[in-house]
């Protein structure tokens, strides 16, 4: 048994590529596609949970893929890779059994092999740990991700000329993006001449020590920055993300405001605490502008919202910039911050977006202004959209406000005053663009009577309410039991911005 | 001068498709796209290229390091490919054409999603004019 956990990292990744290609063969199979696609969720959330736990009581995971030693691909798992990987693998099996009663039927077919394929693209940018794979694994999810965006729901979605549009968007900024990226990469070669990260990090740290270190290492750090600020959607390269986000099926929405823009924090985590570890303090401010930014734009363009989930995308804008300010700051408590931050957004973004759905479902329409007195007609939405904006308000017992509290309190530790005060303001706005969006849409009566005199009758599957009940259970016991949450995260803190175990664990080996 | 040339090549490739993405027509900003991806691909490969001391493979079990950062050495984990050697050498690095190859395999993929964006689109909206199909905006 202990034989079969070393070979875990991969597994996390082959499993759902497996998992694709056996789905799209049984494409006139219905059923056993689904039950194929969610046995592989589930599994995978088992490994994660087993890789975590591996991880957390027996230091860094190595795994090489076929025994090349460091000259070939790496896959590490850290405490931060396999958190994100736990987190990756939670939101996605939620989000899948959520779509099974969601997306249409003949949508279905090829919706199961792009959702795993973009599961793996997912595991594998957390899990690996070379520099010019990570640009791989961003092509995997990014062409997996275009897909199913144009997946059709089934009543109040989005028009299918729209759908075109934003994933036309989405795709251009991406392709950019990740040209950039393989220029920052093949420069790092060029100065290093690895794409191990490992590697990279001891070698830009000897030629700092040596006084040998080029200037253009700062070009490519910029460059990582606009590519990684690119997939994150921080402030002035988040316009595609209120198309792309509304415009997706809402467990696809969930999965990318939940865990795809989380990709570019994990990016910017690895990137800059490790492989620029030295040379960081020139980025910091420039991270912190942007967040205060990013949060300010995205939260003061929620407020004008009509549409739920435009309004919902935007929130997410503004929610990553707070994200960024932590990694920005930069001390073990704010880094610590943004991870207990990181996490409790993917759970409420994912718990908002699955339940807009429902709502959208049943209203008939996506516009608040149209909706109105759902509380009578589905309390339990009602609820689950209470539970999610609180937390998204960071109004207490939610696991919001232990994580806004953990990271302005790391602030003021760190004595960044003013950054603190403009996201404390901005922090207000989430709290009236939450409860405002959710007053217009379950309290008082409803408003537009001429279109839909009553609302449908027929709700959504009852298959989806068992994932929005667990996220919401989920983000409760967060915000009432957040002891190991917190613990978790200052541990893997610690261990970004201390990368020597990392290093060790990855260099410190036979060669062959 | 021929470093100069590659240089001067890959220049103006990006400058070709700069111009191109800045276009209305989405036909020409996916040129653009792909012209602008072989500028990369070309890129990747001139760092393969070496002049001088470097060399890319060791060759000899003995090496003599010429400076303190390419240093093959076990004992500090500094480990490397890439080797200052003081014997010439025929060798170009072998790694970059195995990235470019990946890298033009998945420009491929992204350009082929791409143009079928394109062309249903074009039947969505009967046009492939940027400024008629905007109509979501950030």
């Amino acid at each position: 048994m202990s034989s079969i956990i070393v070979h875990f990292p991969i597994l996390l990744i082959a499993t759902p590529i497996l998992a694709a290609a056996f789905s799209m063969m049984l494409r006139s199979k219905p059923k056993m596609q689904a039950g194929i696609s969610v046995l592989t969720s589930f599994s995978l959330v088992v490994m994660s949970s087993i890789l975590l736990m591996g991880v957390w009581n027996s230091g860094i995971q190595v795994y090489e893929v076929g025994e090349w030693g460091k000259y070939g691909i790496v896959l590490v798992a850290d405490l931060l890779s396999a958190g994100m990987v736990m987190l990756c693998s939670s939101v996605s099996f939620l989000s899948l059994i959520y779509s099974l009663g969601y997306i249409e039927k003949r949508s279905l077919s090829t919706y199961h092999p792009l959702f795993n394929l973009l599961v793996a693209g997912l595991h594998g940018s957390f899990l690996t740990g070379d520099i010019f794979n990570l640009f791989v694994f961003f092509e995997v999810l990014l062409l997996s991700s275009c897909g199913l965006v144009m997946a059709l729901e089934k009543d109040g979605g989005a028009k299918s000329s729209d759908k075109l549009e934003a994933t036309f968007k989405y795709l251009i900024l991406n392709m950019l993006g990740s040209m950039i990226m393989l220029i920052a990469v093949s420069a790092l070669y060029a100065t290093t001449g690895t794409l191990n990260m490992a590697d990279i990090s001891v070698k830009l740290s000897a030629m700092q020590a040596a006084g040998t270190l080029p200037w253009y290492v700062f070009a490519i750090g910029l460059m990582f920055i606009i590519v990684f600020g690119n997939k994150a959607a921080i402030f002035p390269l988040h316009y595609w993300l209120p198309d792309v986000h509304p415009t997706a099926p809402s467990p696809i929405s969930a999965m990318l405001s939940g865990v795809l823009i989380k990709v570019g924090v994990y990016g910017m985590l690895r990137v800059f605490f490790f492989i620029f570890r030295d040379v960081l303090g020139m980025f910091q401010p420039i991270l912190i502008v942007l967040a205060l930014f990013t949060i300010g734009v995205g939260a003061a363009s929620a407020v004008a919202q009509t549409d739920i989930k435009r309004l919902l995308a935007y929130s997410s804008v503004s929610q990553i910039g707070y994200v960024f300010l932590g990694i920005g700051f930069g001390s073990v408590g704010a880094v610590a911050a943004s991870l207990v931050y990181l996490v409790n957004h993917a759970l409420a973004k994912t718990l908002l977006f699955l339940t807009s759905g429902g709502i959208i479902h049943h209203a008939g329409t996506r516009d608040m202004h149209k909706m109105g007195g759902m509380v009578n007609s589905s309390p339990f939405m009602a609820a689950a959209f209470l539970i999610g904006g609180m937390s998204i308000a960071g109004l207490p017992p939610m696991g919001g406000f232990i994580s806004k509290f953990v990271l302005f309190d790391a602030g003021i530790v760190g004595e960044h005053y003013t950054e603190i005060a403009i996201a404390l303001l901005f922090a207000i706005f989430s709290l009236f663009y939450m409860f405002r969006a959710w007053l217009l849409m379950f309290w008082g009566e409803k408003r537009d009577v001429t279109a839909h005199g009553e609302y449908s009758k027929h709700s959504i599957s009852p298959t989806t309410y068992i994932p929005i009940a667990i996220l919401a259970l989920m983000v409760v016991v967060i915000g009432v039991y957040s002891e190991p949450l917190l613990s978790f995260a200052q541990a893997t803190a610690a261990q970004i911005l201390d990368p020597q175990p990392y290093i060790d664990a990855v260099l410190t080996r036979v060669v062959r | 001068m021929n470093n100069t040339l590659l240089s001067i090549v890959i220049a103006v490739l990006f400058g070709i498709g700069t111009f191109l993405i800045l276009r209305r027509d989405i036909v020409r900003v996916i040129i653009g796209l792909s012209i602008m991806s072989h500028a990369v691909n070309l890129l990747i490969v001139s760092v393969g290229a070496f002049s001088g001391e470097q060399i890319p493979i060791e060759t000899a079990d003995e090496i003599i390091p010429t400076s303190t950062i390419f240093i093959d050495s076990l004992k500090t984990g500094l480990l490397a490919p890439i080797l200052n050697g003081t014997t010439p050498t025929q060798y170009v690095d072998p790694l970059v054409q195995a990235l470019v190859l990946t890298a033009i395999v998945i420009s491929l993929a992204t350009t082929a999603v791409i143009i079928i964006l394109a062309y249903r689109l074009h039947e969505e909206y009967g046009t492939t004019d940027i400024q008629k199909i905007k109509r979501l905006w950030g």
